[in-house]
């Protein structure tokens, strides 16, 4: 039987890691802070998936970037979806032959449906994943595209029966009004994916502690929880609601975190 | 012990880089090659890969990788896992456009999940499932009770009437999930995708 997952994201800007709130972002720490004070290597172990997201904003240095995800992928034995800026196959093949398993489009699904169909034809519909940015305007649920700048004009059931008809493998469904505020994911959120839509989604934005991955996961028509929050899950955060979840016989899948020491140069 | 020399076969279509790292993780040395003269001068070969299984093949057989692979592991002895497409190709051919012949160094045939079988699942089957493992020892040593692993995959390896260690995983149908026949071992999963659970198989394979 397949295994629901909890996912970390990881906000990237220039070299640094970010904290977002409602999509404003706030510099925490470089590459070095992520991997001593963080202590990235060890909570990596805790995690079913990691996402990388390349948010800067303005000059976009590739070569860098992709510099740091084969240092994130060094630590790393999880699938790693990534993305940002991701306009052409080319960016997507740089990424998926450093480390990265899957790509994280948002903005390519308006601006190049072409793109889509190409990277899908070259490395398979399962390696591409649709960031969908949510915020209730007047209690409507709109689509925000554009580092969530952009408001699409369609609603969000309508634009996942979109997505829907595309070779897309997952949908990271994300609430701008919960990113950042640990208040719990938008439940309601989940009400709005159609009925019978047959592509793995994972819930973001606004999980603060382990009881909210535990309201969401009950949910069958949510696959995966996934937080960018750099700061909630500090330290034994995440391992600590993993182990909770395990514990309550949450269908994630099991491995023996304590190992990762053990295993690191045993030969 | 001296540290294991690990030769990674590179032939375009391999996620050859997080294989790489899971091995030097545990202290391994990694060598990347893609000549028939240095795969028979290895000791330890990987064979990664993701994607079609003809295109692999006819890369594999226009640079004589086959031959070579095939004289290090039946003349020389030498250990080869093959990971994903790496594990299929080890196969003895593969229904993928038609039918095309793999590396045969084992029989087992590899065939794509058919709607029906896997029964309102998805094709691909993507994800962490659990493997069913008829004898935790060699490969499978130290493993937890239905270990969880992470696959990627459309097309599958039969079980047949497979002789040696191996363990299989259900999605609608009982699939060849991984195998430990003598000095050839194979994985559909990514062992360097799975947590601890990966890396203490990659370990055994590299103490067989």
């Amino acid at each position: 039987m397949l295994k629901k997952r909890v996912i970390f994201t990881l906000l990237y800007d220039k070299g640094h890691f970010m904290l977002s709130r409602n999509f404003s972002l706030q510099k925490v720490g470089n590459m070095q802070w992520l991997k001593k004070n963080y202590n990235f290597s060890h909570i990596s172990f805790s995690i079913d998936e990691l996402i990388i997201l390349d948010v800067t904003r303005e000059d976009r240095n590739e070569e860098i970037f992709l510099e740091h995800l084969r240092l994130l992928n060094d630590e790393s034995f999880v699938p790693i979806a990534v993305g940002g800026g991701i306009r052409e196959v080319d960016q997507a093949r740089k990424l998926l032959h450093s480390g990265a398993d899957k790509a994280v489009i948002n903005t390519l699904l308006i601006e190049d449906v072409g793109a889509i169909l190409e990277i899908a034809e070259e490395f398979g519909q399962q390696c591409l994943v649709a960031s969908v940015d949510v915020k209730i305007i007047n209690g409507d649920f709109t689509v925000w595209t554009h580092n969530g700048k952009v408001m699409q004009n369609i609603s969000l059931n309508k634009w996942l029966e979109n997505i829907a008809t595309l070779p897309i493998g997952e949908v990271y469904l994300n609430s701008i009004d919960r990113d950042g505020t640990g208040h719990g994911y938008l439940i309601e959120l989940i009400e709005q994916i159609p009925d019978l839509f047959s592509i793995p989604v994972i819930l973001a934005g606004g999980a603060g502690k382990y009881s909210h991955f535990l309201e969401v996961l009950q949910d069958e028509r949510v696959d995966a929880v996934a937080t960018a929050n750099l700061l909630n899950f500090v330290g034994d955060g995440l391992k600590k609601s993993r182990q909770e979840l395990l514990n309550a016989e949450f269908n994630l899948p099991v491995w023996d975190v304590n190992l990762a020491t053990d295993l690191k140069n045993c030969l | 012990m001296s540290i294991p020399k690990v030769t990674i076969i590179d032939y375009g279509m391999g996620n050859i880089f997080s294989v790489s790292s899971a091995f030097k993780y545990l202290g391994a040395e990694v060598e990347i090659v893609s000549d028939p003269e240095e795969i028979l001068n290895s000791s330890i070969l990987v064979l990664p890969g993701v994607g079609s299984f003809r295109n692999a093949m006819e890369f594999i057989k226009e640079r004589k990788l086959d031959e070579a692979i095939i004289d290090a592991v039946t003349k020389k002895g030498v250990k080869i896992l093959g990971i994903c497409l790496g594990m299929q190709l080890l196969g003895s051919h593969s229904s993928e456009n038609g039918k095309t012949a793999g590396i045969g160094l084992i029989p087992n045939q590899v065939e794509r999940f058919t709607s029906k079988e896997v029964y309102e699942r998805k094709i691909p089957h993507v994800g962490f499932n659990s493997l069913h493992i008829n004898e935790k020892q060699g490969l499978f040593k130290d493993l937890p009770h239905l270990a969880d692993f992470y696959f990627v995959h459309s097309y599958r390896m039969l079980v047949g009437d497979i002789q040696g260690r191996y363990a299989t995983c259900n999605y609608g149908v009982e699939f060849l999930a991984a195998y430990e026949i003598e000095n050839i071992c194979g994985t559909q999963f990514h062992p360097e995708k799975s947590q601890t659970n990966g890396l203490v198989m990659l370990k055994n394979f590299l103490q067989l």
